[in-house]
């Protein structure tokens, strides 16, 4: 399992040249700056369609995957051709949205995690489709507004759950699946550095709020992502060889959820009684996250 | 150089396995399935040395093979139909990355079962090389130089080959197989010429940039294919014009055109060596001083050259052409052979709905820019896996000399 870390520990060395035209407060390049800080420059990147290939300035050699649903097949054929110039040492890494992982790349994706091909998929999740103006993803959450869930009188934001993209990984009982946040460095460097030492397939999924989407101001998309993990709405953890679980962020008490959600403009609708709804979900979700926490998942 | 009986998969197989490609990567489908099953079984015996990857779908055994040869592997693929069908999206990215990936296409319908060029014809602008076969031995032939093909300097680009589904797939012919050390004369190692060591990362960006500050072109030299969009904020190019320039479009169309002097001279080369060969681009049969030509492709061309033979008997001017590459097209071959006949009957297995035959209408197409130009009459024949007899050809023939004697093709078009 990872170590903890702290700050100290972070590399100095950069992988990205500095200044990119993401939007104002963008946390996917900063997902980009952290994964490939803590790779080092020793990697290779695939990017499908998102937000991503616009703006990332990474050190690396770099491919742009001609498919949006296609980055586990131009994963895995870039780890067995590197494995056939004799050069394993390469780690062959991706940075996916949501899309390209949760929904159109899923199949790819699962097939990958399957055949335990020696990769890691990093899924920057801004939990809709941001590069095409915010269209719901099944990585949404419940009543969060999106342009293609609306609010109205007779609507109140996305219907379904979010999917559980991480605990579908991990039964596929790969080497190393893990959750982290823009607003825990130290926790997702940790994390990176640990599955990069393993073989076979590593998973680490990234919340990654969007400014623009989700209606942050943009000094804020921090500090929101760093709500969602104190109150439950994301927690930090990871999970072995498909089994063994760790919560590796423990706060003693939950905050509210309201606080990271009343800074967020998809859920200015919500009324006091659906928030209180997300709060007791989150609890339930939590306490049973506590439960396995040290444990198997199944 | 030894000989067995063997089905056109099997040979599709051995083909690769001559090739020592190293990365293989397919879904099955029939009827093109027993080829992955083959192949499994050289890798499994420790006959070929490869990566295998099973992957869940077409789409996904293409990428495999596009980026596995990005990174320096010999990749080969092969599907069927449908499959074709779904692979269709990522034929465009390796060709557009200039990866020299070979696919066997076991030639299906796309709405039945049976054996039809539409499922490959319908590929035809994805700027994929593209051969058809007649004969189980032209198979793995092909397969051999499918790979000198793409990856020829000049052209760097991915190949597919045809053989008809059930008619070649799964019927046994006999079959000479090459010896591996005269393939290995034949066909060097692969090497990508994409930057793919991150300890060169520096030095090539650092090249790339130089390359467009000095205000170079596509036609000076410039030695790797990089994938632009990533590389765009660092040349200042737009990212939107910088995404996909139309000097890429070009590069592409020219190498495609390159490619029709490196097909012919590889043919020729693999004939010096191994004592068989095609004509590359179309191959002509009993044409010399004939009236009137057949057009046909796949294994068509193998039963037109009986009624051809047969009809030569009884005194008719009449010659074939089999046209082995349709991609690139070879335009200038066609209008040869038209300046010396006075009639051209094309018989297509496939169909681009609401034009007609492919076959047909690119060497229609070819005949404009000669002065006299001989007449074109087109055939349906053999779709959906139709049969076609010899008797069904030697009726084409009637109809394309008395188009040729009475200079009127009527109607244009006939469904066989």
């Amino acid at each position: 399992m990872s170590k903890k870390m702290t700050i100290f520990d972070i590399p100095e060395e950069e992988a990205v040249w500095p200044g990119n035209p993401a939007c104002q407060g963008c946390t996917g390049s900063i997902v980009g700056r952290l994964v490939y800080k803590a790779l080092g420059r020793n990697s290779v990147r695939v990017e499908v369609a998102s937000c991503a290939p616009g703006f990332m300035n990474i050190r690396v050699p770099s491919f742009y995957a001609p498919a949006f649903e296609g980055a586990g097949a131009f994963l895995t054929g870039l780890a067995r051709g590197y494995k056939l110039i004799n050069r394993e040492d390469v780690t062959i890494a991706g940075l996916i949205g949501d899309g390209g992982t949760v929904d159109i790349g899923f199949q790819g994706l699962s097939a990958a995690a399957e055949r335990n091909e020696n990769i890691f998929w990093f899924t920057y999740d801004n939990e809709a489709y941001m590069n095409t103006g915010g269209q719901r993803s099944s990585a949404t959450p419940r009543q969060a507004r999106t342009t293609t869930t609306p609010i109205s009188q007779v609507n109140r934001g996305k219907v379904e759950e979010k999917k559980n993209v991480p605990f579908i990984i991990a039964l596929h009982r790969v080497p190393y699946v893990s959750t982290a946040s823009v607003a825990y460095p130290e926790d997702l460097i940790a994390k990176t550095q640990y599955g990069k030492k393993l073989k076979g397939f590593k998973y680490m999924h990234i919340h990654s709020p969007c400014p623009t989407g989700w209606g942050v101001n943009p000094k804020d998309a921090i500090k929101v992502s760093r709500l969602s993990v104190e109150s439950g709405l994301w927690p930090l953890y990871e999970i072995l060889d498909g089994r063994q679980f760790r919560l590796t962020f423990k706060p003693k008490k939950l905050k509210p959820v309201s606080e990271a959600l009343k800074l967020q403009g998809r859920f200015r609708h919500l009324s006091e009684k659906e928030i209180a709804d997300i709060q007791e979900r989150t609890e339930q979700n939590w306490n049973k996250l506590l439960a396995l926490d040290g444990g198997e998942i199944c | 150089m030894k000989s067995e009986v063997m089905v056109g998969n099997k040979a599709v197989a051995y083909a690769a396995k001559l090739a020592r490609v190293n990365l293989i990567s397919a879904y099955p489908i029939t009827p093109q399935t027993t080829i992955v099953q083959y192949l499994s079984e050289f890798v499994a015996s420790n006959d070929l040395d490869a990566e295998f990857v099973n992957v869940e779908g077409e789409i996904t055994a293409q990428l495999a093979c596009m980026a596995g040869s990005i990174a320096g592997a010999r990749a080969f693929t092969a599907t069927s139909g449908p499959g074709l069908l779904y692979m269709h999206h990522a034929l465009f990215g390796t060709a557009r990355y200039r990866c020299p990936v070979v696919m066997a296409v076991a030639n299906r319908g796309v709405r039945t079962m049976g054996p039809d060029h539409t499922d490959l014809m319908a590929q035809r602008d994805t700027g994929w090389i593209q051969m058809y076969c007649e004969n189980n031995q032209e198979v793995i032939d092909t397969g051999i130089m499918a790979y000198r093909i793409g990856e020829d300097e000049r052209v760097r680009l991915p190949v597919a080959y045809g053989l008809d589904g059930y008619v070649l797939s799964y019927t046994a012919e006999p079959v000479m197989i090459p010896d591996q050390g005269e393939v290995d004369e034949f066909l060097p190692p692969f090497k990508s010429l994409y930057p793919v060591l991150p300890e060169d990362f520096d030095k090539e960006i650092e090249d790339y940039k130089r390359h467009w500050g000095e205000g170079r072109s596509i036609d000076e030299h410039f030695t790797p294919y990089p994938a632009d969009e990533n590389y765009s904020h660092l040349t200042m190019v737009k990212w939107g014009a910088g995404h996909d320039l139309q000097w890429r479009w070009r590069a592409h169309q020219e190498a495609l055109t390159r490619a029709k002097q490196v097909i012919k001279e590889i043919d020729e080369e693999y004939g010096r060596r191994f004592g068989r060969s095609y004509g590359g681009l179309v191959d002509e049969y009993r044409c010399d001083d004939a009236e009137v030509v057949l057009v046909a492709m796949g294994t068509i061309a193998s039963t037109a050259r009986v009624a051809i033979d047969n009809m030569c008997k009884e005194g008719k001017s009449i010659g074939l052409v089999k046209l082995k590459t349709i991609r690139p097209f070879p335009a200038e071959e066609f209008q040869r052979i038209g300046r010396g006949v006075k009639a051209i009957g094309v018989l297509d297995r496939n169909i681009s709905l609401g034009e007609g035959g492919v076959a047909y209408n690119s060497i229609r197409s070819a005949m404009y820019g000669l002065e006299e130009r001989p007449l074109v009459c087109g055939f349906h024949i053999g779709l959906a896996g139709n049969e076609v007899r010899v008797k069904n050809i030697e009726r084409i023939g009637n109809k394309t000399l008395k188009a040729a004697s009475t200079m009127k093709c009527e109607p244009p078009v006939t469904w066989v």
